[in-house]
């Protein structure tokens, strides 16, 4: 079978990404802070594709969610990197399919894009209040951790499927 | 042996027969010292049924809505001359776009709304849009037909706001969590908590007298300017419309 980037239904499988983040479907929130959905897509595409064609998703992803979330802040450096670092880890040593495996990765994940963004606010913007670093620790601790619980079912299902229409 | 002008056994029947009497006094005396609590309780329980029905209390309450809202419109029709007089920007309903929330990102970093109407229907950047309540944010961005609102609670929001009751201004600051900061330009400030905090009535840039939020703690310590927290009246993530007042 031919690379998932040549598969017209998986590249569109990436428009998810986009109206998952608009759409954020309340219960699958917690406390109200949505997954880091892009996280939850990127990382089988990269573990799949490797390094080279994660780094182009994930700043492909990075762009659209820029263009939707405005402001000064972005998801370009974040997701970009995590393309690559998924995308070596898949193409070293045994496949990744373990649960925590997968909800590890998402949790890191969706910490360095929380990470990434928090650091936007605070060295880019010059936002410093203490509340407001509080409040951006919450987020990204929530968001690290819905996403680390969705990755195990959402990811390993993009899995079985994608590399079952890619295999290596 | 002296004889008595009363046989002993009739004297004590007379005294006896004054207790039932002494009794009642008591009782009155009870009643007066208590200003009459146990008759009016009784005539409570027993006038109850005929007391004023519910159809007697709706009538006095539709009066009374029906004087506020005369009241209203005399003082508004009287704000709109003297705000004539003074050439300031006037409050009205004219130009209010309703427009549903199609999306919202209330709990993520970046904190906004999309709206279902765009520039197709009038709306521009730096609009005011307005809850149920107040204000919630400003619009950031139209395409043709939604529009991109920046909530109050967004980190980096700033809008210039004032204290009605104390008449001091100060700056809304958005910071994440569902209460912003509010940072006075005063030193010295007379606001305290529970205070109702607008737009200024001079302001250009929004609606002038519309209401924000309340003011829940405040730090008249912190350096530079006091501080404080205020609650937001209008709440982002519960609602489903919103009025843009277009400019």
């Amino acid at each position: 079978m031919a690379r998932l980037h040549t598969q017209p239904i998986c590249v569109a499988s990436a428009l998810l990404v986009p109206l998952l983040s608009l759409a954020q479907p309340a219960w699958l929130t917690l406390s109200g802070v949505a997954p880091s959905w892009a996280v939850l897509w990127l990382l089988p595409w990269a573990l799949v594709e490797g390094p080279v064609s994660g780094s182009i998703a994930g700043a492909a992803l990075a762009l659209v969610l820029d263009g939707l979330g405005g402001d000064a802040l972005t998801l370009l450096p974040a997701l970009t990197l995590l393309g690559w670092w998924f995308g070596r880890l898949g193409r070293r040593g045994r496949p990744i399919q373990r649960s925590l495996n997968l909800g590890l990765l998402a949790w890191i994940g969706a910490m360095v894009v929380g990470v990434s963004l928090w650091l936007q606010l605070r060295l880019v913007q010059g936002l410093d209040a203490s509340v407001l670093q509080h409040w951006a620790w919450h987020l990204c601790l929530t968001q690290a951790l819905i996403t680390g619980l969705l990755a195990p079912m959402i990811v390993s299902w993009q899995l079985l499927v994608w590399r079952r229409r890619s295999p290596a | 042996m002296g004889s008595s002008q009363w046989p002993a056994g009739s004297r004590w029947r007379g005294a006896r027969s004054l207790w039932p009497w002494l009794g009642l006094l008591a009782v009155l005396a009870l009643v007066r010292w208590s200003k009459g609590a146990g008759f009016m309780d009784a005539y409570a329980l027993l006038s109850r049924p005929f007391w004023p029905g519910s159809a007697q209390k709706e009538w006095l309450q539709s009066a009374a809505t029906l004087e506020n809202n005369a009241q209203l419109e005399l003082l508004q029709q009287d704000n709109k001359r003297l705000r004539q007089l003074l050439e300031l920007k006037q409050q009205s309903k004219e130009g209010q776009v309703a427009a549903a929330v199609i999306s919202r990102n209330a709990a993520a970093w970046w904190q906004q709304l999309e709206l279902g109407q765009g520039s197709a229907a009038g709306l521009a950047a730096g609009d005011a849009v307005i809850g149920p309540g107040g204000l919630i944010g400003r619009i950031q961005s139209v395409t043709p037909s939604t529009a991109r609102v920046k909530l109050l609670t967004a980190p980096g929001s700033q809008i210039g706001v004032w204290v009605p009751r104390t008449r001091q201004h100060a700056l809304l600051v958005g910071v994440g969590t569902a209460r912003p900061q509010l940072r006075f330009i005063d030193k010295d400030i007379k606001a305290r908590p529970g205070d109702l905090v607008s737009t200024s009535p001079a302001s250009t840039l929004l609606p002038p007298n519309l209401p924000v939020a309340v003011i829940q703690t405040l730090d008249s310590r912190a350096v530079p300017a006091p501080e404080g927290v205020v609650q937001l009246i209008a709440a982002p993530e519960a609602i489903d419309w919103v009025q843009v007042q277009t400019r």
